[in-house]
């Protein structure tokens, strides 16, 4: 059965190569979880920055470079002389007490750079520090991997793995400060999200060896800038919820056959590109295509999916409440549309059993609003 | 939010316009308000790009930080910006009434940012200046500690609801008007200008395009477009490194003009759009109660001023336990008589209240005005009991006391009963106030049956909370190691270091 499901996705994708899950991706799991659309997408490995921008909605998520170079540049001022600067933080500021140091670098093997070779040497490695063997304690960018609806995902940690007291921790280095030790909650969430991945996947790795999950620990190292320094310093972040919210979506991925069956026989988002990559499918099949699917659009998803705009011109479209965002829309419980809410505020529609209290809270309401308008609204 | 707010939220974006979510404009408006639109580097804790600051559209002044990067440039940047805002302020400092204790000015400061993301720029400026040394190896001008500290409490004191000194105009607007998209949207000036005052050419949806497309509406800040930063901000800054690395004046000069120009073209559009918000909130007419919360914002302005004249310390990193029960306490006591006010001022407000069944509005059906009790004291005073009938869904309890916008101030009354049938409930309430003093109720104190009446809950007066010394705390709530001794300035602020020193 697993195998069709496979063909189903990769009908869905078409001729596109597939792209695979990311740190980035896995952790946006989490924000939308009942979208159907963004689990198809990104279980079928699709291109969806190409597929907006055909249908006429380009995201728009560029990267400032200056936010790339500085986040580099901590990078490398954390982890400069073996990590020195590092150690200082986890020992001054954490209060950890780390004997003896050993660092290894597995960047590459042997100027090997390819996923595959990485994540064998770094299995290899991480499993003898499991063991006590071997000296390392600070792993610099190991390459992890993990089985997600049967395909391989290779995280690039752009962080180390270290022991402390016996255990694995993911360090998480950042460069949104943390000023008068409180950083912004936002950044700190999507960072422990994301570090969650690495926490799966290690413990994958060591639990293919017979290793508990008890060795990876769910507390993650955040090392940041202090204050507006470029010193950095660091917090405990516990992410044992999100380690637990992202399990459950990973779970759902692999029953993504269950939504695949629901879908028509001969549906797929293909682009059919030309030899010069250009789109030749017409936009207007692929915007039916699209529209067969459910889709959960939420305000906030403008800020992480790429399909966001056409979700919203869509939802708006459909006279929505989803266009209003959830505070609105909790007003208005197992309503869907303004049109729905206006019939039903002017008394044009007649209310279903669960609606009626609703409706009369609505009826009072318009009839409020009624009265301020009569008396001469404001401007 | 209530359902009528809901409500006017659906019909903004079923007729495509703004609806109106009050009557009156419940902020203060200054005559004289400084705009400041903050910019600020992506990727960098709190390094300013740059600002333009005026007090009138006409005379906006940009300030420039052509390397972020650089500590010099930026405490430069720093200094002027200080020295604009502290003239500013300190024209606020002349004129003074009354004696002793209740002497305070009679105006203060207003400073206008164009979004929340604004106040947080100026919050970290704030941090970043207020604990700077003058003197000594990193020394910086006077203005610079100054400013901090003045930034850090202006930034404190908009916490406080209904307050008027430090303000996004994205808030007051949306106090105003609710639109047809979301909250997260409503955060763009620009989208919430599109539907509440689009240019004229344009429809809401074409305007809501617009707005999103940084081409066309640069982003207000303080983030700027990464478009933007990637495609000019970048190489611009580049050629004013190199030039200032060659030594060469006049390739210094001409990247530095080039520079200006290019921001000047991101911050002018936002420039503008504050200032033409601005003329949109005078068009609407200020609440009554409003004048009487400003004298708290003059209040606060004068000790705070009292305070920076008596040579007071900046204000610390965080507060002690005791502070933060202060803060909260003074917060909590704002808000609730905030949403009073309103209601008791607003009849769109008090709409939206009773939409909530937090208010209700209704006729008097029965009264007995000549009720009178005796109190434990032996006197008789007069108790008139009133029902009142109303079509509101009400969720107010017994006991509950109330307030009433419809009868003279100082009216009180507290629910007896409340009976509700279908869609129609009777209140009976005790009057307990506002009746002067005699046995009889004066004339007009009491409602008459027939007589339309709005009742909603009174926030109360609320003793000031206690709290005991510093030195008196209990070793749970003093920090570790340093109760009572606490320096409010770190020592080691002077010698902090800053950004990447090229």
């Amino acid at each position: 059965m697993k195998k069709t499901v496979d063909d189903r996705l990769a009908a869905l994708r078409g001729s596109a190569k597939r792209l695979d899950y990311n740190a980035r991706s896995l952790a946006a799991l989490e924000n939308n979880p009942r979208c159907t659309l963004r689990a198809l997408l990104d279980a079928s490995g699709s291109d969806k920055t190409a597929i907006a921008t055909h249908v006429g909605h380009p995201p728009s998520f560029g990267q400032s470079s200056f936010a790339i170079t500085r986040g580099n540049a901590f990078e490398a001022m954390v982890k400069d002389n073996g990590c020195a600067e590092l150690l200082r933080v986890l020992r001054e500021t954490l209060h950890l007490t780390l004997p003896e140091v050993g660092y290894e670098d597995l960047n590459d093997v042997g100027g090997d750079g390819r996923s595959k070779e990485r994540h064998e040497r770094t299995e290899e490695v991480l499993l003898r520090a499991a063991r006590g063997e071997g000296d390392g304690t600070l792993f610099d960018h190991p390459m992890l991997r993990l089985l997600i609806g049967g395909h391989k995902a290779y995280l690039e940690p752009d962080l180390v793995a270290l022991r402390i007291d016996g255990r694995f921790h993911i360090v998480e280095i950042k460069s949104f400060p943390i000023i008068d030790e409180q950083a912004d909650s936002t950044q700190v969430r999507a960072a422990t999200t994301q570090a969650c991945a690495y926490i799966i996947a290690l413990r994958d790795l060591l639990g293919r060896a017979g290793i508990g999950e008890q060795a990876v620990s769910d507390t993650i190292v955040l090392v940041a800038p202090k204050d507006f320094t470029n010193r950095p310093t660091g917090a405990f972040v516990d992410a044992r919820k999100q380690v637990a919210a992202l399990t459950r979506q990973l779970s759902r991925i692999e029953r993504i056959g269950d939504l695949v069956d629901l879908l028509p026989e001969d549906l797929t988002f293909d682009l059919a590109p030309d030899a010069e990559d250009r789109p030749r499918r017409p936009a207007e099949e692929l915007t039916e295509a699209l529209d067969r699917v459910l889709v959960t659009y939420r305000p906030d998803c403008l800020n992480h999916c790429e399909m966001a705009f056409y979700c919203r011109s869509r939802a708006r479209a459909e006279a929505s409440l989803d266009v209003l965002g959830p505070v609105v829309r909790e007003q208005f419980g197992g309503i869907d549309t303004t049109t729905m809410v206006m019939g039903l505020a002017r008394g044009e529609l007649t209310p279903s059993e669960d609606q009626v209290e609703m409706a009369a809270a609505l009826r009072h309401a318009a009839r409020l609003r009624a009265e301020l308008e009569d008396l001469g609204g404001a401007a | 939010m209530s359902t009528l707010s809901a409500l006017a939220h659906v019909q903004a974006m079923e007729s495509m316009q703004a609806v109106p979510l009050t009557e009156f404009r419940h902020r203060h408006l200054s005559g004289r308000p400084l705009v400041i639109v903050p910019l600020a580097m992506a990727g960098e804790a709190g390094a300013p790009l740059a600002a333009m600051v005026g007090s009138a559209k006409r005379n906006g002044t940009l300030l420039v930080v052509a390397q972020p990067r650089n500590r010099d440039q930026r405490f430069a940047f720093a200094a002027d910006l200080g020295r604009i805002v502290m003239d500013y302020i300190d024209s606020f400092r002349q004129d003074r009434r009354g004696e002793g204790e209740r002497s305070r000015y009679t105006e203060a400061p207003q400073i206008l940012v164009p979004n929340p993301g604004g106040v947080k720029a100026l919050a970290d400026l704030g941090r970043m200046c207020r604990f700077r040394a003058t003197s000594g190896p990193y020394a910086v001008p006077d203005v610079v500690p100054e400013f901090g500290m003045w930034l850090t409490f202006l930034v404190d004191w908009a916490e406080q609801a209904g307050t008027s000194m430090l303000l996004p105009v994205t808030e007051m607007l949306t106090e105003h008007w609710a639109t047809g998209q979301s909250t997260l949207e409503d955060q763009n000036l620009a989208s919430l200008m599109a539907w509440i005052s689009p240019p004229s050419s344009l429809s809401v949806e074409q305007a809501m395009a617009d707005a999103e497309n940084p081409d066309v509406c640069p982003p207000a800040g303080p983030s700027t477009s990464p478009e933007f930063d990637n495609r000019d901000l970048a190489p611009a800054i580049r050629r004013f490194d190199t030039a200032r690395t060659l030594g060469d004046p006049h390739a210094l000069a001409a990247a530095e003009a080039e520079l200006r120009e290019l921001i000047a073209g991101q911050i002018q559009p936002t420039w503008r759009m504050v200032w033409q918000a601005i003329s949109l909130l005078r068009s609407v007419p200020e609440a009554p109660r409003t004048a009487k919360r400003f004298e708290g914002d003059c209040k606060a302005f004068t000790d705070y001023s009292d305070y920076r004249d008596s040579g007071g310390l900046p204000q610390r990193k965080r507060d002690t336990a005791i502070g933060a029960a202060r803060r909260l306490g003074r917060l909590e006591r704002a808000l609730a008589e905030f949403e009073s006010d309103m209601a008791f001022d607003d009849r769109f407000v008090l709409a939206d209240r009773r939409s909530a069944g937090e208010a209700f509005d209704g006729t008097v059906v029965k009264a007995e005005p000549g009720r009178t009790v005796t109190t434990d004291k032996n006197r008789r005073v007069p108790r008139p009991r009133v029902t009142v009938r109303t079509e509101d869904p009400v969720r107010l309890a017994a006991d509950t006391k109330l307030i009433s916008p419809s009868l003279p101030t100082g009216h009180k009354a507290t629910i007896v009963s409340v009976l509700s049938d279908r869609d129609v409930t009777q209140i009976t309430l005790e009057i307990t106030g506002g009746m002067g003093r005699g046995r009889v109720p004066k004339q007009g104190t009491v409602p008459e049956p027939g007589q339309r009446i709005a009742y909603l809950p009174d926030p109360g007066w609320r003793p000031a909370p206690q709290f005991p010394a510093s030195d008196a705390t209990p070793w749970t709530h003093s920090a570790a190691g340093a109760a009572g001794t606490d320096p409010a300035v770190p020592e080691d602020a002077a010698a902090e270091e800053w950004g990447n020193e090229d």
